[in-house]
């Protein structure tokens, strides 16, 4: 009896696990996939970290060159938005009405991603050019 | 280790690091305050849950195909004003629970940023790439002397670092505010426009 119960236990795991390994590629492929269908949160969520990872590294990039001026924080905004409406609109095909418009997905994350990108900016820009 | 000490000595704005990293380690102790006073408890769990599922069963009723009888049209409105009233009932119980707890949070920034004035108060801790608006520049250049407005203060920086980390962590943790409580009005809904 026991020895049957550990059996079917191990079994189970075996499945998690394997389930699990399928997790990553799965979802991976989603994040390119037109035709999957997108939580409201789900989405807001992979927006929000797009719009830090660009924040960051464009900090990071304009501080090292580095780029100096007002005017560059007006084309982040514009490369991040790009990036974000060409992610939503043409990769993953989405109709931004089912989403509360694109007001609602452009603005997800965006006022942490311009706080992110400054201080990535003025770092870098501080710390390698004085 | 002692070799990053010297290292860091050489950077001229090496400050700014030290602010950094004493935003992290406030944004750490915050979140885990917060968890312990507020995102452990039932309460918020439970009315977290009512939260998304009013929101996500608002959203359905909302985007259902509207049915030509008038009868019909009468009592989906009415059933949309019952669940908006709840889901803002929800929110702002959420926003109350949060404010009583919020509390302890704030003291501890408040003392952090009393204890980072005291350590940088005057003192030039990073240079901006770019010259200030009016109303930033406040701000940036908050405690400095001097004419050149690209001279960055703890404050600004400070913020920036607030913001930036304090959001993301509490993103990366779970712990951002629901998307259907942001919509519902909080602690200070709006009168609705439907009954005036």
């Amino acid at each position: 009896m026991k020895e049957s119960k550990s059996a079917k236990l191990n079994q189970l795991q075996q499945q998690e696990n394997h389930q699990n390994a399928h997790l990553s590629p799965s979802k991976l492929a989603k994040l390119f996939d037109p035709d999957a269908s997108w939580d409201k949160d789900q989405l807001g969520d992979v927006l929000h970290w797009i719009r830090q990872v660009v924040g960051l590294i464009s900090g990071l990039l304009w501080g090292s060159i580095p780029l100096v001026g007002g005017i560059w924080i007006i084309l982040f905004l514009a490369i991040s938005s790009g990036i974000v409406y060409g992610y939503y609109a043409m990769i993953l095909k989405v109709d931004e009405e089912d989403f509360g418009g694109h007001a609602a997905l452009l603005q997800e994350g965006l006022f942490a991603s311009l706080t992110l990108f400054l201080l990535a900016w003025i770092l870098v820009y501080s710390l390698a050019h004085f | 280790m002692a070799t990053a000490i010297p290292l860091f000595a050489s950077f001229k704005y090496a400050d700014s690091l030290t602010v950094v990293g004493i935003s992290l380690c406030t944004a750490l102790v915050c979140e885990a305050i917060s968890w312990i006073l507020i995102y452990r408890t039932s309460s918020y769990k439970s009315l977290k849950s009512s939260i998304d599922k009013a929101s996500k069963k608002l959203e359905t009723m909302k985007t259902d195909n509207p049915s030509s009888k008038l009868t019909n049209k009468k009592s989906k409105t009415k059933k949309i004003d019952r669940v908006e009233s709840s889901l803002k009932e929800s929110s702002r119980d959420l926003s109350l629970f949060k404010f009583k707890s919020g509390a302890v949070v704030a003291l501890v920034l408040f003392v952090v940023f009393g204890l980072l004035n005291s350590l940088f108060e005057g003192k030039v801790v990073a240079k901006l790439p770019f010259h200030p608006i009016t109303i930033v520049r406040k701000m940036s250049h908050r405690g400095l002397k001097g004419d050149d407005s690209t001279d960055c203060s703890m404050a600004f920086l400070y913020l920036l670092c607030s913001i930036s980390i304090r959001t993301n962590l509490q993103k990366f943790l779970g712990f951002s505010p629901p998307r259907g409580a942001a919509g519902a009005g909080g602690l200070f809904p709006m009168p609705d426009p439907k009954t005036n």
